[in-house]
């Protein structure tokens, strides 16, 4: 039987946080990750937000740095994909595609993702036009022009990092900009991006194999706008990855973030949440780190009583 | 049996990173084409997939056939090179 003190779902600032705090604690500690070590924050072209780092450093590098810190303390990262968890006796039964573990706690940090529109063209040209990671598929349009959807910090950040490679961006903003005021300054500066505020994005138009066309409304006047283009990204937000979890138990809010108490403690005993995840996180990746930090003290408390009931 | 891998990667791509990382663990060796490197040779990946994404996994099988995986997803990466 495979068992540890701490299993970690999810490797992303959360989850690596903690992971340096349960490893210098001698908790035995495996984190499971299904898709990114780093987490959203690796798929970011810049981080200009977080302590430490005077110039910014890219997300990628700071998944990077995350990942060998835990690691250098004995953390231990299993690429796998975990499918279900159930509490057994006094431990947690820990499903992946591997086959079953099991843990004395279990930490579920698995952050979340990017929302989808929900509008026509949208799947049919999924990596054919449709994109949701700039880092990854921005190289592929070079000398093009591009949409960018979205109003807030990854949307203007991305459509920042696609003007290395794009010839024209028009960003689709459906109420207001909610960047920061950083962030806003660099877009009034770039001038290869046009801003649409109040513009609503509708349908994808292509030809079967490549878009062609973004056709949004225009909130004041009611009236269709069309956008041609060789393609869109979009940033409207984001969803927690918890959906795996539904039938277990946990209790979550009313969009899908898992509710916790003040000590992180999910409705199963053992089992804590943190992080973006976690309903009410501020999705920042500072906070994250926060979160990390204080689910492994936590842990640790939970830990302590556990060994003294076992014994 | 694999008779060999290429990788079609840019530098940013977090995925691409997740790809060599995961064979490299297990001890699997392969051929890498950065896009970001090699700029005029964006289309192969395109023409082998139809998408505009990577990371792209081609896998060459002994017998010569081939077994194409877009992005960093272990359901068909793992089998394809066991």
């Amino acid at each position: 039987m495979k068992k540890n003190d701490l299993i970690i779902i999810g490797a992303g600032p959360t989850a690596l946080t903690a992971a340096i705090y349960t490893t210098r604690e001698d908790i035995d500690t495996v984190l499971i990750e299904k898709g990114a070590i780093g987490g959203l924050i690796a798929t970011t072209d810049w981080v200009d937000n977080y302590p430490g780092f005077v110039d910014g450093i890219s997300g990628l590098d700071m998944a990077d740095r995350f990942q060998k810190q835990a690691e250098r303390f004995g953390a231990v990262i299993e690429l796998d994909e975990v499918l279900g968890i159930e509490p057994i006796d006094e431990l947690i039964s820990v499903t992946t595609t591997s086959g079953e573990r099991f843990a004395k706690a279990v930490l579920i940090a698995t952050g979340s993702d990017y929302k989808k529109l929900g509008i026509p063209g949208e799947d049919t040209y999924y990596a054919r036009g449709v994109h949701y990671c700039a880092t990854c598929d921005g190289a592929f349009y070079r000398g093009k022009k591009l949409v960018v959807t979205g109003g807030g910090n990854s949307a203007v950040q991305e459509a920042l990092f696609l003007t290395k490679f794009a010839t024209h961006i028009d960003l689709l903003v459906r109420s207001t900009l909610k960047a920061s005021d950083v962030l806003l300054h660099e877009l009034e500066k770039n001038d290869k991006i046009t801003v649409h505020l109040g513009v609503t994005t509708d349908e994808i138009i292509g030809d079967e194999t490549r878009v062609h066309k973004v056709i949004g409304t225009d909130a004041t006047t009611k009236k269709k706008v069309e956008f041609e283009t060789d393609g869109i990204f979009v940033f409207i937000g984001l969803k927690p990855t918890a959906e795996f979890l539904r039938s277990t138990g946990i209790e979550f809010d009313s969009i899908g973030f898992i509710k916790t108490d003040e000590n992180l403690r999910t409705k199963i005993k053992g089992v804590f949440a943190a992080g973006d995840v976690r309903s009410g996180a501020t999705m920042q990746v500072a906070s994250a780190c926060g979160e990390g930090a204080t689910a492994a003290l936590r842990i640790r408390e939970y830990l302590e009583g556990h060994s003294q009931q076992a014994a | 049996m694999v008779k060999d891998i290429t990788i079609y990667t840019t530098n940013t791509c977090v995925y691409c990173v997740m790809v060599k990382k995961w064979l490299g663990s297990k001890n699997i060796s392969y051929n890498e084409v950065n896009l970001d490197v090699n700029p005029e040779r964006a289309q192969e990946p395109v023409d082998l997939t139809g998408q505009l994404a990577v990371p792209v996994t081609v896998v060459t099988k002994s017998d010569d056939s081939k077994e194409v995986i877009v992005g960093y997803n272990l359901a068909k990466l793992a089998p394809a090179v066991a």
